[in-house]
């Protein structure tokens, strides 16, 4: 009873020191506008890499280079068809003296094969790439549809873009566009590693600053080590779920008003069709969120106590932060199959079932009752975990100096 | 009534080194005890174990009425760590407050004795400050205050002086006389023989985890004077030969050294086994030496501690005490 009313005096403390920090404010208000701010400006800066471009034609074909130069000028480029015999080595000059970005070369025999070749400085660009290839396609498809004597009319209809759509299912869900589950679901993961990274490795530098600080002495005589450690794991994932409920809250509300939303930018339409977050979704992101904090942060606590300097932390904490990477680089393995054994196995391991199992059930992947058994997992392995992490914290807390050997360890959780 | 403490035969080693070895004393109720040491002689160690910081190897603590080191018998106790330390970031008055609650005090009422604390020691402005925002000394006066807000039954110090001025060290006395006044107990360890003089009813004298000697520090001092420790003053130097002559007389005088400092004496002379203040002085007088002054000397804290534990084992230690 004592330990329980001791466990949350400290709680309180962790959550209000950190809730109260401007710093706190800042992120939780900040970090959404932030994700989403990494995820907007390099597709905007990419946007931007082609308008405006310099193109020059070199045009040995006498067909291709008024098409092209029309097409380009369409999509607010700035060509310029020079003659024909125009030696490659003064177009090269150009592109050195910023004169232009680049020139598309168009051998005599493009409509029956040549290669046409564009060089510039920007041929690196995504944009620049997929606007050319699609240009010049079309130009040189319509040029052979003349070339055939098909009538215009006619070669319009065959060349209109055909409607294709993706839509993720699972046999049971409604359709939703394929790209926009991934998007929700990595989401969803990121928010998910980020918060489990920054509030575990929060518990483990909080311990490390009572010792530097001197006063884990007056701690631990004070109140059992045990209860430190779990109070100060529930204050610590407190203020994180604050912060990881404020942001789904902006994410619903941003995905409810999205059209006004995006409709104040001018775009129309609503964009693809996304999948809808049910309740029971958002319950479960929020119980892997606990659970696999608490898993992590026992470790994290485990850490702390192990070590007795800031710099210490960074080597000893390594092993945790590769066990979470790995989670990292498998989000992409769920997202393509979320129905596949290797899926299946990832979400049930302890390790990364909190992170994983949120996104493979977002997809559909997942029955409830997967879902129930990677829980019962993940409840046993983090209660197993923080006993084990209680004693290495019981007897660490108080060295100072020396980091333990493995050896060293496995006598304290003897202890 | 229970003692306030017993411990018996305490054992602590870390590795191959025992850095407590058998160590039993009683602490009384309404006392102020001290654990006297120089520096590695296992007086933090026993202080800790009594906080069930560490865990004995072997031995027994008995804290008041029966309870083991613990939490239930951490709310009785009020403890200053030789580490001191504090959460730099947390508001001097909630840092207080959050240790008083711990310590079982409801949170109204930590707030309540908090404020009071802070007003005694000088610090009611400061309340609302971070704690990393003051100076060691205040920050000093602030640990005092979370070892104190509970009105511990069982007060543990631990070398209380270290980074004291002397005017906080007269806050403290003033702070543990209250204590004792109340019929509440101190316990502290220090290597400061000269301020432990000054405030302890009663003394366990410890050196390399060994108990020396403990005991109400008057019978002690009472014990050690009879040990014949005379203290001598001549009117002239026609005095001082003869009397030279009769000291130098091994059946009467086992030791001689000079007086010392700030001692208007001549000499101190330490009697040989079986002879009297009264033979030593009737020896004087009957050789016509012209006695100026004959003292029979009570020991200060700091001359048991030397005769008892040696020289070389205080030398680190003195500097402190003369500043």
């Amino acid at each position: 009873m004592r330990d329980l009313r001791d466990m949350f005096v400290i709680a309180r403390r962790e959550f209000l020191e950190r809730v109260r920090s401007k710093w706190f404010a800042v992120i939780t208000v900040l970090g959404p506008i932030g994700m989403v701010a990494m995820v907007l400006v390099p597709a905007l800066i990419a946007g931007q890499g082609a308008d405006g471009a310099k193109v020059e034609i070199v045009d040995r074909s006498g067909v291709i280079g008024k098409p092209l130069f029309d097409k380009l000028a369409q999509a607010r480029w700035k060509p310029a068809v020079v003659p024909a015999e125009t030696p490659d080595r003064i177009e090269m000059d150009r592109i050195r003296d910023h004169k232009i970005n680049g020139f598309v070369t168009i051998p005599a025999d493009a409509l029956g094969g040549g290669q046409i070749l564009y060089r510039g400085d920007n041929a690196s660009s995504q944009v620049v790439q997929v606007t050319l290839h699609q240009l010049v396609s079309q130009v040189v498809q319509a040029e052979r549809g003349k070339l055939a004597g098909i009538p215009q009319d006619k070669l319009d209809a065959v060349l209109a873009r055909p409607n294709f759509d993706a839509q993720h299912t699972n046999g049971e869900t409604e359709g939703a566009s394929g790209m926009a589950s991934f998007l929700i679901a990595y989401m969803l993961a990121f928010i998910l590693y980020m918060v489990i990274t920054l509030y575990g490795v929060g518990v483990m530098r909080s311990v490390v600053q009572e010792k530097t600080s001197r006063v884990m002495e007056l701690m631990v005589a004070t109140v059992k080590p045990r209860s430190l450690m779990a109070g100060k794991i529930l204050g610590v994932g407190g203020a994180g779920l604050v912060q990881i409920t404020v942001w789904l809250a902006m994410g619903a509300i941003t995905l409810a008003y999205r059209e006004q939303i995006l409709g104040a930018f001018g775009v129309t339409g609503g964009g693809p069709a996304l999948p809808s977050i049910a309740f029971g979704e958002v319950a479960i992101v929020l119980l892997y969120f606990i659970l696999g904090f608490f898993f992590y942060a026992s470790i994290y606590a485990a850490v702390g106590a192990m070590v007795s300097s800031e710099q210490d932390t960074q080597q000893v904490q390594m092993p945790v932060t590769m066990l979470l990477v790995i989670g990292v680089l498998c989000l992409q393995m769920i997202s393509n199959d979320p129905r596949g054994s290797a899926s299946a196995i990832m979400t049930m391991v302890p390790f990364w079932s909190s992170m994983l199992m949120p996104m493979r059930y977002v997809l559909g992947g997942a029955t409830l009752g997967e879902v129930a058994i990677s829980i019962a997992i993940l409840v046993v392995s983090t209660v197993l975990i923080a006993r084990a992490a209680a004693k290495i914290y019981r007897v660490g807390v108080l060295m100072y100096g020396k980091r333990p050997g493995v050896r060293e360890l496995i006598r304290w959780l003897r202890y | 009534m229970t003692p306030a403490l017993v411990v018996r035969g305490l054992v602590k080693a870390f590795g191959n080194h025992v850095a407590v070895d058998d160590i039993s004393f009683e602490v009384p109720r309404g006392v102020v005890y001290g654990i006297l040491g120089p520096n590695g002689a296992g007086k933090s160690t026993t202080l800790r174990m009594i906080n069930d910081i560490f865990a004995p190897d072997a031995g027994e603590i008995v804290v008041l009425d029966g309870l083991r080191p613990g939490s239930e018998a951490a709310q009785q106790i009020g403890y200053l760590p030789e580490e001191r330390g504090l959460y730099p970031k947390m508001k001097v008055a909630e840092m207080i407050e959050f240790i008083g609650e711990l310590r079982g005090l409801a949170r109204a009422e930590a707030r309540r004795r908090t404020g009071a604390w802070l007003d005694r020691l000088g610090l009611a402005q400061w309340g609302s400050n971070k704690v990393q925002d003051l100076s060691k000394g205040m920050q000093q006066k602030v640990q005092f205050a979370t070892a104190l807000i509970h009105e511990p039954q069982l007060v543990i110090l631990d070398e209380p002086w270290s980074g004291l001025d002397p005017i906080n060290a007269e806050v403290l006395r003033e702070v543990v006389d209250e204590i004792r006044a109340s019929g509440r107990t101190v316990l502290f360890s220090t290597h400061q023989m000269e301020q432990a003089e000054k405030v302890v009813d009663s003394v366990c004298i410890i050196a390399r985890g060994k108990k020396i000697l403990d005991g109400n520090l008057k019978d002690l001092k009472q014990r050690e004077a009879a040990d014949g420790l005379v203290s001598l003053g001549f009117g002239d130097a026609a005095s001082r030969a003869t009397a030279d002559a009769l000291l130098a007389d091994r059946a009467l005088v086992a030791d001689r050294r000079a007086p010392r400092a700030g001692d208007v004496a001549d000499c101190e002379v330490k009697l040989a086994d079986g002879v009297t203040a009264q033979q030593l002085l009737a020896a004087l007088v009957t050789a016509g030496v012209s006695v100026r002054r004959f003292e029979v000397v009570v020991p200060t804290l700091h001359q048991i501690f030397v005769d008892r534990v040696g020289a070389s084992a205080t030398v680190a230690e003195r500097r402190p005490e003369v500043a």
